[in-house]
């Protein structure tokens, strides 16, 4: 009873749901404001992320008519419920390695397709014809990015031989990070366009698309269920690039210095997936899939043959 | 003398007879029900008691001896519960969605025969007496798909030549093991595979095996036949019982009969990989559910084969369990596609949509079977899919990331197929011709209810299962299996989905907070235009042009459709070449015949003269 509580806690106060809604929407703002400086603009104030979805939720809902209620209100939750699940996973995992269950990193695979099928799900049921659209292309680019996100995940894997979270980050702090590795380098570098397209920033925006099919999945979202996603969203924000700390930077040591260390890099990451999102105009989705899989994947191979060798 | 095991043989056979003479439709269906019952319970009692065995000499060689063996340890008396539970399952199912079908009155009795028969080859303990039972099989998977009417005969052969093969081929297998061993009762043998006949005898074997569950390449009958055949029969005997049988001969010849080594295992996890992909890519653009599902009941099969492959420990528990829960999802789906037939009248794709509404406990079960398919936590899918992972990465060696990218590559492929099946079915617009359908009659709901409820318990409480069926299975070859199975330190699938559940009410949470009560309905927002939904109606059926037509792919699937890649096709140009040359000799004129006699006697004088 007493572990069931506690894991409750984990989740839902610390590091799950509340802590990662917080800081995930503080570099929300970080990255629009970033953005904006970029653009020659001043960008919002601090708070501007909180307040968006603050309003939304004070919004009137409108469900469209004729639409699959429970599906299209059900759809956010589970995005937020897998990010939230993660978030744990990943953290608690960084706090204490020890708590690092067998196959916790498939697990972490697996639960970050959750958000993305809740878009398809909403899109689906929302009898938007651009919903729908939506939908499909996201279901796409899961399929694009997923290929060699995998691959890029097992060149760890080799490197560390283990597959629990725990292990890669402790390894790392004897061994030094990984990233000091060519192959690693590589799969780092083939990392950071896939969660470019998990979060669905530009240029691989294709299933929202604002200016060709009017927001795809979330076109007919409104209200609290608009503000669930764009937390989820947030949310992602937040733990995306600190997975890949995680993977490839050895994690967060609980001490001012490492907590400093890992903001810079975390900062790093953020900066270069800004970069990418505003010098790059949106990708079609053939030339995206293209991208992934005739472009990525053969460097993440690469990759891959490295550490066999032992790189 | 343990005679209780030759019920669940000969009691459904028997009442299969008994029906074949009753004249009236009604009294048949209700002794099939009945004898499924029965043999189900009798199951249940067979499991319950210890191990058992039926020996009744029959015929004495000189070189080896072949007794009528029949034996009931855990594992093959859990696989004939099951076997005869999805018997009694798609009687209940039948006894709707059947009526009125074509060639009805044959239908229970190959039903009854096929659980007989299927029970038998489950049972037996000498390898003869297994093949006898299991070339039956495939005479009555060719009746029961031979039934179904018009345009059926050609998919049936097709079955029976590609099943009965490699049947055949299991022959050759035994009759090796029979000159390597002296035996052929199947609890003596253990053969280690070193040289190249014990290596033959493996090969042959799994190739009975594998054919009988559907892998690549002997699968090429199930896609044509879920094009005629009643779904009810593919969602017996390829989607349930062809796997339960497949796999099971597949686990007794890998860990009873023979001794692995590295070749045979990067062999079977190669046949397992290929199988994945290749059948999943094929599930992709199919614009039929029949057809869809169909490629999903091979792509499957992949995953069991790649786990038991691996030969590690949470490999093999991972096929096995994969096995179980595929049956479960798989035979679900099908009565989900079933439902909609009977409604709808069509399996088309493109002409369904919109059927959520309408039918909802279809609905919410074929999500629930879908997600657990694509191996989405916390269902039984994802437990079992994520041991198969783990077990190729205890493989160690260089050639294992090839495996796990193909298994779980596949995974989110078949995510991508299930979400056009759910939106093409279910939540897309639905096409004006459908007259709003009602929900299916309460004896179809049942099995689809208690399938989805499976594959939900299985998959939070994975504990079970893996602890009373698994484990006591993989006992006899590995020790130590208690700490390995029961998912102590590992992704504990009770505590992921009370969290999972926890995470769900704080999002309700959420919505409670925010301005719920201000709901309204309103219009579809379609950049400021009015629109006609159902004109605008969007089905799923095109989601993955842009994969089919990209790159190399748009080459494959080309060929793909055009056969190219399906060795029964290959077999047929050959043998139709081979005799082509003879049938333009043989064309039945009676000039030509003489003109043959002529020169044939002439040749003979030649000779005699010389």
């Amino acid at each position: 009873m007493d572990d069931i509580l506690r894991a409750i806690f984990y989740t839902i106060i610390f590091p799950g749901l509340i802590f990662t809604c917080v800081f995930g929407l503080f570099f929300c703002w970080v990255d629009r404001k970033i953005a904006a400086r970029i653009q020659s603009r001043i960008g919002p104030p601090w708070y501007q992320c909180y307040a968006d979805v603050l309003k939304l939720m004070g919004k009137t809902m409108i469900i469209p008519r004729g639409s699959r209620k429970a599906g299209f209100l059900l759809a956010p939750l589970l995005g937020l419920a897998g990010i939230t699940l993660v978030s744990t996973i990943i953290w608690r995992v960084n706090i204490n390695q020890e708590v690092s269950f067998v196959g916790d990193l498939i697990v972490v695979l697996y639960l970050l397709i959750l958000p993305s099928l809740a878009l398809i799900m909403g899109g689906s049921s929302s009898r938007n014809p651009f919903g729908v659209i939506g939908a499909s292309r996201e279901m796409k680019m899961i399929l694009a990015y997923e290929l060699p996100f995998l691959i890029a995940i097992i060149t760890v894997i080799l490197k560390v031989k283990s597959i629990l979270l725990g292990e890669i980050i402790t390894f790392q702090s004897i061994q030094g990070v990984l990233v000091g590795n060519p192959s690693c380098v590589i799969a780092f570098i083939v990392c950071l366009p896939c969660i470019q397209a998990k979060l669905t920033y530009i240029p691989f925006d294709i299933p929202e698309a604002e200016t060709e099919i009017i927001g795809g999945t979330l076109a007919e979202y409104s209200g609290v269920s608009l503000a669930i996603f764009k937390l989820t969203n947030a949310m992602m924000l937040f733990i995306l690039p600190f997975f890949l700390i995680s993977l490839f930077f050895g994690g967060i040591n609980f001490n001012i210095k490492g907590i400093l260390i890992v903001l810079v890099e975390y900062l790093a990451i953020l900066l270069l997936i800004i970069l990418i999102k505003t010098t790059h105009p949106r990708l079609r989705i053939d030339q995206a899939i293209k991208f992934f899989w005739w472009l990525v994947t053969p460097l993440a191979v690469v990759g891959m043959i490295l550490a066999l060798i032992g790189e | 003398m343990n005679l209780i095991l030759l019920i669940p043989i000969i009691l459904p056979i028997t009442i299969g007879f008994i029906c074949l003479i009753v004249p009236w439709q009604r009294i048949r269906e209700v002794f099939t029900f009945i004898g499924m019952l029965l043999t189900t319970a009798v199951a249940l009692k067979i499991l319950l008691l210890n191990e058992l065995r039926l020996q009744i000499e029959w015929i004495t060689l000189s070189s080896a001896q072949i007794n009528f063996d029949l034996i009931s340890y855990h594992f093959s008396a859990f696989i004939l519960l099951a076997c005869s539970f999805f018997g009694l399952l798609i009687t209940i199912y039948s006894l709707k969605q059947m009526k009125g079908k074509y060639h009805l009155k044959e239908y229970y009795i190959y039903l009854l025969w096929t659980v007989g028969i299927a029970n038998g080859s489950i049972l037996s303990n000498n390898l003869v007496i297994l093949l006898i039972f299991w070339s039956i099989m495939p005479v009555l998977l060719y009746l029961l798909i031979d039934i179904s009417g018009s345009g059926s005969g050609k998919a049936a052969l097709k079955s029976i030549i590609i099943v009965g093969g490699s049947d055949f081929l299991m022959l050759l297998g035994v009759v090796i093991i029979w000159h390597l061993k002296g035996t052929i009762t199947m609890n003596e043998i253990i053969i280690p595979i070193e040289d190249g006949l014990s290596t033959a005898a493996f090969i042959l074997l799994t190739i009975g095996a594998v054919a009988k569950a559907g892998a690549m390449p002997f699968h090429s009958w199930i896609p044509d036949a879920a094009e005629v055949a009643h779904v009810p029969v593919m969602a017996f005997l390829p989607a349930a019982l062809d796997k339960l049988l497949g796999i099971y001969l597949l686990v007794r010849i890998a860990l009873d009969l023979f001794i692995m080594d590295y070749s045979m295992k990067v062999l079977l996890m190669s046949i397992g990989a290929v199988t994945i992909i290749a059948a999943v890519m094929m599930a992709l653009v199919q614009k039929d559910l029949r057809k869809l599902l169909s490629y999903h009941a091979v792509s499957q099969v992949g995953y069991m084969v790649l786990g038991i492959g691996t030969g590690t420990l949470i490999g093999i528990a991972g096929g096995l369990f994969h096995m179980l829960n595929n049956v479960i999802y798989k035979c679900c789906l099908f009565l989900c596609c079933g439902a909609v037939e009977h409604r709808i009248k069509t399996t088309n794709l493109e002409r369904l949509g919109g059927l959520a509404r309408t039918m909802p406990v279809t609905f919410i079960t074929c999500v629930i079977a879908a997600l657990s398919i694509s191996g989405i936590p916390p269902l039984n899918g994802f437990v079992s899919k994520w041991m198969v992972y783990q077990g190729i990465i205890d493989v160690g060696g260089s050639i294992w990331p090839i495996f796990l990218i193909a298994a779980m590559f596949g995974s989110a492929l078949t995510l991508a197929s299930f979400v056009k099946v759910l939106h093409s079915v279910f939540l897309g617009e639905m096409p004006k011709e459908i007259m709003e359908p009602k929900e299916v009659e309460f004896s179809m709901k049942v099995p689809l209810v208690i399938l989805a409820l499976f594959c939900v318990f299985f998959g939070i409480f994975a504990q079970f299962p893996l602890k009373y069926f698994i484990g006591p299975v993989l006992e006899v070859r590995f020790s130590g299996i208690g700490e390995a199975i029961n998912l102590n330190g590992m992704w504990s699938p009770t505590l992921a989905t009370t969290l999972l559940a926890f995470s769900l009410v704080c999002g309700i949470i959420f919505y409670r907070l925010g301005n719920i009560k201000a709901l309204k309905e309103g219009d579809i927002f379609v950049g400021g235009e009015p629109i006609d939904c159902e004109e605008l109606r969007i089905s799923g059926i095109h989601f993955y042009d842009t994969i089919e037509s990209t790159g190399f792919l748009k080459y494959l699937y080309k060929k793909a459709k055009a056969r190219a890649f399906d060795p029964y096709e290959w077999g047929k140009t050959i043998s139709f070449s081979l005799y082509s040359g003879l049938s333009k000799i043989h064309r039945g004129i009676l000039p030509i015949y003489i003109l043959w006699i002529i020169i044939g006697f002439a040749v003979l004088l030649f000779i005699l003269m010389k």
